[in-house]
Parts: C-alpha cells; sequence; structure tokens
C-alpha cells in the first residue's frame, strides 16, 4: 500500500492527542499487516452419465431442506432459422406454459405452485436451458413434472398465442428505455442484423410461427445425449440417480446435429450512429468485435478489463468519467468474449452537456492502454481483487454446480479451475500492453448514441461521419400496420 | 449495468418482506445461529456463524432514509450514502491537513455557487460561472492530495465483493463481502467510515447523483409513474417524495447540509451490524468492541411528527410521456406489526404472484388484457404505508379497461371468501421463500437486519410469520372492505404522448 511519511507520523501524531482513549482502532488498513493464511477446499460436483446419454453434475448440500435442478441443452437462438427468429424463446416458454400430454399446463401450475416448486425454461443464443427447484420433500414430484415437460410438450395453440402477444407487447415497449434502445442499435451493427449472432425477434418474425415449428425446434434439440443436468441440494447421490433413471425412462436418443453458424466478420468502421430521441442523457455502446471464448488470451483481457471498465471503481472508466468528473452514474466495459467473438464494447448513459468530451476521455483511455504500461499498483490490485475474491465462486453450491457444467459445456480444460489464480498471477504489465493493441482498435468502433444532439457540447460530426437513424419511422416499419 | 453501486433502493426492503415468512423449523434453525450484542455505544451486532466456505457477508443499516428529509434537501440521504465513499481522514488522502485547508474553501465557494444555482432564473449567472470555474480549480488542487476511490482499492485488493450501499426510503444500509481472514480489516474500515467521513469531491457527487436521477428516474417509465403516484397519494408525509430526491433539491444541496444530516442520524445508537458467514462470535466480538466500541453515542434522532391525515376521496393522476401505457393504484393501509399488513400480503400474494393467481390467470392468461399485473406494500414500512397494484396493458387495451378489470377482483373478494387452498398455497409459498433467502451470507444478512433496524427486534419476524400463518378467510374479506375503498385510493396513469419521438 501507498503510504508516506507524512500520514504515519500524521496518525501518530493523532493517537497521542487522545491517548487516553483506546485509540490504537484508528489506524489505516495498511498498518494492520499481512492477514492470516486462507484455507480452503474447493467443493466439485461428482460427473456421471445415465444409460439414456444424459450427462449428470451432481453436488450435496445439506445446509437447508432444498434442491435445484439446472438442465442444459445445446441449441438455443443461433439455431433457429432467420425468418424464424424468436423461435427457441416460444419453445422454451410454450414448453412450460403449454404442459405435456398428460398434464395441462394449468394443471402444472397448480401442482407446482401449491407445493412452492418451480420449473422455468429458457431460450438463450446457445443453450436452452430449463430450471427447477423446490423442498427437498417434493424432489420426487418436482423431477416427475420436469421430465414430463422436457420429453412430452404439448405445444397447444392457446399458450402459444399467449406467448406471442406477450413477447409482442414487450417489443413494442422495448423502445420506452434509452438504454436499452442504444444496445439494441448497436448489437445488430455490431454483428450484422442477418448474422445468428446480430438478428433479433420482431413482430413479423413471431407472427410466421405456429406450433409446427415449436414441435420441430423442440424435437431437434431435447434428446437425452443432448442434455447436460446438474442437480444441487439435501439429497444423496443414490437418490439423485434413482429418480433420474426412473423420470428419464423410456427417454431415447436421438443425433442432434446442429449446423456452426457462419463465422461473424468485423463490420466496425469507426462510423457514428445517431438516434434522436427526447431524453436527458446521451445513451452510449461503443466497440467492435472482441474475443474468441477460451482463447489464449483469456487471462490478460480478464486483467485488462478489470483495469479498463469492469473492475467496479478501480477502474479507469468509472474513476475518469464518473468519480473524477461527475460525467455518469456508471460506466462499463471491456474486450467480452464470446462463442465467436464476443463484443469489444463500452456502454454508459453519459451527461448531455459534456457528451463530446466524455467520448474524448473514452478514447483517451483506450489509447492509452495501447501505448504506455499500466501502472504497478493498478495491475497489483486487478490481480489482488481477482486472485483474493476467487473463494466466492464457491459460497454456494448451486453455484459450484453451475459453473463447473459451464466450463465444461463450453470445453474449458478439466482443470481450468485448479489453475485459474496461477495463470491470473503469470499476467504481466507488457501482457496487458499487448492484449490491448491487438483487442482494441478506436478507429474503427462504432459508436452509437441515442439521445438529443442539440443537448451535447458539439455537434456528432465533430466524432466521425454519422450515419441518422430515424427511430420513428424504424419503430412504425417494425410493428406494422396497427389495429 | 452490472457495476454500478450506491442506489437508491425504495422499497427493498418491503420487496422482501413480501417474501419472507418462516416456518417454524427454519426460524429455529435461524435462531440457533445467531448471536446478538448490543455495545455500550448502542449499537446492536448480530451475527449468524456459516462455516460452508471461508468468507463472509455484512450488512448495517441506520435508520435513516428519505422520510427523515423536508423540502429543500431532499435526496440527502442518498447523496450522504455516496459520499461515505470518499474516505476518512486516514483513508482516502496523502495529507489530510493540507486538504482540509482547501475544503474548507470548497465548501464556501460550493455554497455560494449552489445559492445561486438555487435562485434559478433570478440567479446571477456570471457570478455562478466565476464560482464554478473557482470551484474546478480547488478541486483539481484537492485532487493532488487524494488517494483516489481508497476504500474501493483497498477491498478490492483484499478480495472484497459487493461493495455497496442502498439508500431506501426508512434505511441506509452498506455492505460488503471478504474472505474470512480478512475480519479486522473490516472492522477497522466501517469503524472509520461510521466515525469520520470526510465528504471529499462533494460536488462531483452531488453532479454523479443529478445524472442518476435521469439514469434512473427521468428516462425510466415506470419510477417516473411511481413518483407522480406516491406524490399524489400522500399530501402531508414524507412519503411522498423520492429516495432519489427532486432534481432542484439535488442541484443545489450543500456540503453542510450533508454534513448536518450525518450527525444527526449516523450515530451508533441508530445502527444495527449483521454479520453472517465464516466468523466465530467468540473471537469476533473482542474485534468488534475493540474498533465500533469506542464510537461515541449520539442524541436520538429527532422525533417524528408528521401524520398522513385521513384520505377524503379518490385521487387521480394522468400525465404523458414518451413511453406506452401504465398505471399504477393504491390504497392507504397500516404497517407491521398489525396484523392488517400481514393480510395485504396474503391477499396481494392470492391475487397477483405467480401463475394461479386471480389477477394473473383472467387478466394475463385468459383475457389478455395486460402483461402483468404486481401488487406490493410502499413506499416503506416503517409509517402507514400502500397497497399497491402495478399494471401493464397490452395493446390495444387501454389503461381504463385494465383498470377496471382489476376493481373487479378487488370487489369480488368483498364478498366471497378466499379458498383455504389458496390461503395454505400462499403460507407455504412464503414459508418457502423464506428458506431459500437463507441459502446466501447476504439473505440471511437481509433477514437479520430488517426488523432490528425497522422495529427494534430481529425475532420479531417470527411475529411476522405468525401473523401471515393466523389470517383467515374472514380476515382478508375484513382487509378488503375496511381499505380498498374508493375515497381511500389513489390512481396514476402514464399515457403515451400524442406527438413522440
Amino acid at each position: 500500500m501507498k503510504r508516506t511519511t507524512t500520514q504515519v507520523t500524521a496518525a501518530i501524531a493523532f493517537a497521542l492527542l487522545i491517548l487516553a482513549l483506546p485509540v490504537l482502532a484508528q489506524r489505516h488498513p495498511s498498518e494492520l499487516g499481512a492477514p492470516p493464511p486462507l484455507s480452503f477446499k474447493m467443493p466439485k460436483p461428482v460427473m456421471f452419465t445415465l444409460a439414456n446419454g444424459i450427462r449428470v453434475a451432481y453436488i450435496q448440500d445439506a445446509e437447508l431442506p432444498l434442491v435445484w435442478v439446472l438442465g442444459y441443452f445445446r441449441g438455443g437462438s443461433l439455431f433457429e432459422p432467420g425468418d424464424k427468429a424468436g423461435l427457441a424463446q416460444l419453445t422454451a416458454t410454450v414448453l412450460r406454459t403449454g404442459g405435456t400430454k398428460a398434464r395441462g399446463g394449468d394443471q402444472i401450475n397448480e401442482e407446482l405452485e401449491f407445493i412452492a416448486a418451480t420449473v422455468e425454461a429458457m431460450g438463450g443464443s446457445e443453450y436452452m436451458t430449463v430450471t427447477g427447484s423446490s423442498l427437498k420433500k417434493d424432489f420426487g414430484k418436482l423431477m416427475e413434472i420436469y421430465a414430463d415437460l422436457v420429453m412430452n410438450p404439448a405445444f397447444p395453440q392457446d399458450k402459444l398465442d399467449l406467448a406471442r402477444n406477450q413477447s409482442l407487447e414487450g417489443m413494442r415497449r422495448m423502445w420506452d428505455r434509452p438504454n436499452q434502445v442504444s444496445n439494441i442499435l448497436f448489437q445488430e451493427r455490431l454483428y450484422g442484423p442477418d448474422s445468428p449472432y446480430g438478428r433479433r425477434a420482431k413482430p413479423v418474425t413471431l407472427k410466421g410461427i405456429g406450433r409446427e415449428d415449436l414441435a420441430a425446434f423442440h424435437k431437434k434439440i431435447f434428446s437425452p445425449s443432448n442434455l447436460m443436468l446438474g442437480v444441487a441440494g439435501d439429497v444423496s447421490a443414490d437418490e439423485v440417480k434413482t429418480v433420474l433413471n426412473q423420470v428419464f425412462k423410456g427417454w431415447a436418443k436421438a443425433k442432434v446435429d446442429l449446423p456452426e453458424p457462419a463465422p461473424l466478420t468485423e463490420r466496425a468502421d469507426g462510423t457514428v450512429y445517431y438516434a434522436y430521441k427526447d431524453t436527458p442523457q446521451a445513451n452510449l455502446y461503443l466497440g467492435h468485435l472482441g474475443a474468441r471464448r477460451n482463447g489464449p488470451d483469456q487471462y490478460k483481457l480478464e486483467v485488462l478489463n478489470n483495469i479498463f471498465g469492469g473492475g467496479g471503481f478501480t477502474a479507469r472508466l468509472m474513476k475518469q468519467l464518473r468519480s473524477d468528473r461527475g460525467l455518469t452514474y456508471g460506466i462499463y466495459g471491456g474486450v467480452m468474449d464470446g462463442r465467436d467473438r464476443g463484443p469489444f464494447m463500452v456502454a454508459s448513459q453519459l451527461k448531455a452537456a459534456q457528451f463530446v468530451e466524455a467520448l474524448g476521455l473514452i478514447k483517451d483511455i483506450v489509447r492509452d492502454l495501447q501505448t504506455n504500461l499500466v501502472s504497478d499498483e493498478e495491475i497489483e490490485t486487478a490481480k489482488n481483487s481477482i486472485i483474493n475474491s476467487f473463494v466466492f465462486n464457491f459460497e454456494q453450491k448451486n453455484q459450484v454446480m453451475s459453473q463447473v457444467m459451464t466450463l465444461k459445456l463450453q470445453g474449458y480444460a478439466d482443470n481450468y479451475l485448479d489453475t485459474y489464480i496461477d495463470n491470473i498471477r503469470k499476467v504481466t504489465k507488457q501482457d496487458i500492453l499487448d492484449a490491448a493493441k491487438k483487442y482494441m482498435d478506436p478507429a474503427k468502433m462504432i459508436i452509437v448514441v441515442v439521445g438529443d444532439e442539440k443537448k451535447f457540447d458539439k455537434p456528432l460530426a465533430s466524432v466521425g461521419t454519422v450515419k441518422a437513424i430515424d427511430l420513428k419511422a424504424l419503430i412504425e416499419a417494425e410493428r406494422g400496420p396497427q389495429k | 449495468m452490472k457495476n454500478i453501486r450506491r442506489t437508491s433502493l425504495p422499497g427493498l426492503l418491503v420487496a422482501l418482506a413480501l417474501a419472507f415468512g418462516p416456518t417454524l423449523l427454519a426460524a429455529q434453525s435461524l435462531e440457533e445461529k445467531v448471536t446478538a450484542h448490543t455495545l455500550k455505544n448502542g449499537m446492536t451486532v448480530l451475527f449468524a456463524e456459516r462455516h460452508g466456505a471461508p468468507v463472509f457477508s455484512t450488512l448495517y443499516g441506520f435508520k435513516v432514509g428519505s422520510v427523515d428529509e423536508y423540502p429543500g434537501v431532499t435526496g440527502t440521504a442518498h447523496l450522504f450514502e455516496h459520499m461515505a465513499f470518499k474516505g476518512t481522514p486516514r483513508i482516502g488522502t496523502k495529507d489530510y491537513e493540507k486538504e482540509q485547508v482547501l475544503m474548507d474553501k470548497i465548501a464556501q465557494v460550493g455554497r455560494e455557487w449552489s445559492i445561486e444555482l438555487a435562485k434559478g432564473d433570478q440567479g446571477d449567472k456570471e457570478k455562478a460561472a466565476r464560482l464554478r470555474a473557482e470551484l474546478t480549480k480547488l478541486e483539481e488542487e484537492q485532487k493532488a492530495l487524494i488517494v483516489k476511490d481508497e476504500i474501493d482499492l483497498i477491498y478490492s485488493n483484499a478480495g472484497g465483493t459487493g461493495l455497496n450501499a442502498g439508500t431506501g426510503t426508512d434505511q441506509t444500509m452498506y455492505m460488503i463481502s471478504l474472505p474470512a481472514n480478512r475480519f479486522e480489516l473490516f472492522c477497522l474500515m466501517e469503524s472509520e467510515r461510521i466515525r469520520n467521513t470526510v465528504l471529499r469531491e462533494f460536488y462531483i457527487e452531488r453532479s454523479v447523483i443529478q445524472e442518476e436521477r435521469k439514469q434512473t428516474t427521468d428516462a425510466v417509465p415506470t419510477r417516473l409513474l411511481s413518483e407522480m403516484f406516491m406524490g399524489a397519494a400522500f399530501i402531508a408525509h414524507p412519503y411522498n417524495h423520492p429516495v432519489v430526491g427532486w432534481a432542484s433539491d439535488i442541484n443545489s444541496v450543500t456540503l453542510e447540509e450533508a454534513q448536518a444530516f450525518k450527525q444527526k442520524y449516523y450515530t451508533p445508537n441508530n445502527c444495527v451490524l449483521a454479520i453472517v458467514g465464516d466468523v466465530y462470535p467468540e473471537k469476533a466480538v473482542p474485534l468488534v468492541e475493540k474498533y465500533f466500541g469506542d464510537i461515541p453515542r449520539g442524541d436520538d434522532p429527532p422525533v417524528f411528527r408528521t401524520v398522513e391525515p385521513t384520505q377524503l376521496g379518490e385521487r387521480r393522476v394522468r400525465f404523458e410521456f414518451d413511453a406506452e401505457p401504465q398505471l399504477m393504484m393504491g390504497y392507504h393501509k397500516p404497517t407491521f406489526p398489525s396484523k392488517d399488513d400481514a393480510t395485504a400480503s396474503v391477499l396481494g400474494y392470492i391475487l397477483t404472484t405467480g401463475r394461479t393467481s386471480r389477477i394473473y390467470k383472467d387478466l394475463i392468461q385468459d383475457k389478455q388484457l395486460a402483461v402483468s399485473v404486481s401488487t406490493g406494500s410502499s413506499p416503506g414500512a416503517r409509517f402507514p404505508n400502500l397497497f399497491t397494484f402495478n399494471a401493464v396493458p397490452r395493446n390495444p387495451h387501454t389503461l381504463e379497461e385494465v383498470e377496471k378489470a382489476i376493481l373487479e377482483h378487488v370487489e369480488k373478494v368483498k364478498t366471497e371468501p378466499v379458498s383455504e387452498r389458496e390461503l395454505q398455497k400462499v403460507k407455504n409459498n412464503l414459508d418457502a421463500s423464506y428458506i431459500r433467502s437463507m441459502s446466501s451470507n447476504f439473505g440471511i444478512a437481509m433477514q437479520l437486519i430488517r426488523y432490528q433496524l425497522l422495529f427494534g427486534d430481529w425475532r420479531l419476524f417470527k411475529t411476522y410469520r405468525e401473523l401471515v400463518g393466523s389470517v383467515t378467510a374472514d380476515d382478508v374479506m375484513a382487509f378488503a372492505k375496511t381499505y380498498l375503498t374508493p375515497e381511500n385510493r389513489t390512481v396514476a396513469y402514464l399515457v403515451k404522448k400524442a406527438k413522440a419521438s
């Protein structure tokens, strides 16, 4: 810690002044010395495979009379047809609300809610997830419903209509929040509106989805060999095996063949996209393509991100734009990784009257990371923060389980967690400089801003080539004719 | 945005309250884990041992929130909460003596500048600009003496997570989780902050909060609606203003006013600390005594006077905004420990929680008039509050249709008893939520602090559970007849601006 002699002297002088009180408590934290060592054994889930091919992760947690279940099926919006964008999410929603051939959706709602149990399904980009939770005594019942839903969903028309109508209303309302608007516009321009990574569900794609599409998508993805299922809680391994073997009995293996989405190409070209909205702040998203997941530079990027914009108030973005200048309530950013490429991005809602100034500061921060080595103190803080907080990944057993499952699904090495701290420790200042040069390019970044340019300190044209987006026309075109 | 901290959390505790309600079993297991300790300066410390992972979470709160503010200084509780991260005479500085000289000047120039700002159009623009420039110069000078955000820096290095704080109508809370070998660091840091916060960088932080208000209220339809609604529902009681404060007050509140607010309320006798995780009270209590024990006791906070007068007739608010329509509606009701408060939770659950609730099934699933309807107990719990509805209609259905459909359910409760199965379902779910909330150190800390801080005894969570458990169909009907009346109702509509962007 950086204490100066003057400070220590001042502290001692202060202590002497009020000697009568037990003032030893009033010291600078650096005077506490090194903390005692922390002993810690990483809890690990047990992995096994059922006869029908379901891979299971199990971790016992007898603290509370509860059980958590988490299932990942590979397959999500990346694998839906472009003209039916939204199919993965609708399939997930109606899988849950529509019930099964044996039990209606409303009946399942009654059965689960009366015993305070939950089953929920979500369609992500890469995975369909189905989660469940219940009191320990209801584990058998929970899994019976869970298995029935994933194996035999009925996808009735009324629940499809309900889900679609809800989504359509959500689409009407997503334009209400300026920060959400800037995010939507950014994602689309970053990845391309036709790419599986950049396209989004729209009224027209939702309206073209029928029951048969849901059933076909389900058939393609919901197979035992394509499922990794986690169970955590106050149940024994034997009980888990018995229950799972029973509820998934007869579920036939099927070959799951998902075509790889076309690889992403960089589209960012430094364009400034401006959408007018009558709102008090400038809503900013900027960036270009970032890193591939589990790549060679992952640890360097983690430390870089911590210093740049992911480490809370010690990060440069937060420090310089919020804490030093009061230009925003929050700002974050970094080189994110993704299945193909994540974004390198910065997002913030900024004081409109100093927006162009703020943009300049952000670019300066990026350029500085590409030009100069970070300070010893910065890299130490970033690494200490990551290493010393690592233990928090293991506070809850169900967290441990889901983390291990995600790592396995995404192809991380089995010893990833065991070697993580050492890998972070190895990162040097030169590594951070190299990573900043390799993964950041201020000239290429697209800049998406939603707000009112009249309130800005300078015209946007001073920043780069501006393309205006007519939000009102865009919204009307997407909604189509209204009743 | 995931990294944002230091926020206003109106109704956070209230929202959790709806989810609470222990089974006897879970209640006993919590009681067995807890050690309560009162320091001689009046500070209450609650420990819950949980030795699963070598970490602990802490949460401490002062019984002060936006309800303790008055016109002109609204938002001060929240503003001070931000300032509590700026350090102490020892933390955050390279030379505190030199800093003090500058800070006296900053206080003076800042005050004069704020006076000009408060005059609005009548203010001397030139003078304001000159003072602003002078302030900036002083701030730059002070920056050279500051160890930037050192509280964050120290905790980051120590592996701390979740450093944050939240201000509500009723209370202000501070939180940090640390590895188990950093207990003494926690004691040192937090006792320092409580003892002596230095309001460095005050006028920069005031600017951050101006942006916070724009980001979290002025651009957020639901929050704006809530502000309009509360302003109409309470005519006298300070539950009528938002936690973040009115823009005019945030723009001109002074350093001295924030300091005075702190002096009045940030005393150990107005504070409860909860520590949950891998801690052993026999080792931890002496450290807590050592660090927190000699913080001087303060005066009792001022007696709260204002009582909201009985509402004499329905109040309606309607405003235009660049967003799709939604509504908020509410009825005055008593707060804990009145049984009516527990009855309201049970009724709210029966009406709107889950896919089997009455209003979900009817308005959302069958008639599809709305995409969401929720109930709550708002905006705080220290004083009589409101039983509220928030509803989001589905186009092309109107706010009027949705309001009417909700009111039909309200009327039905007055004439037909709710079923035993519905009551049992609510109780089962409140019990399960309670157990689930015990699965994290932070969740347990929240449980412990709520009743101790707001009502003086953490064990009252059992009373709440007993109240919920004793709610009958007759109670629900009586509650509806007594409180859910037109003259006790306030309704606010957000309607889409005719000429929207």
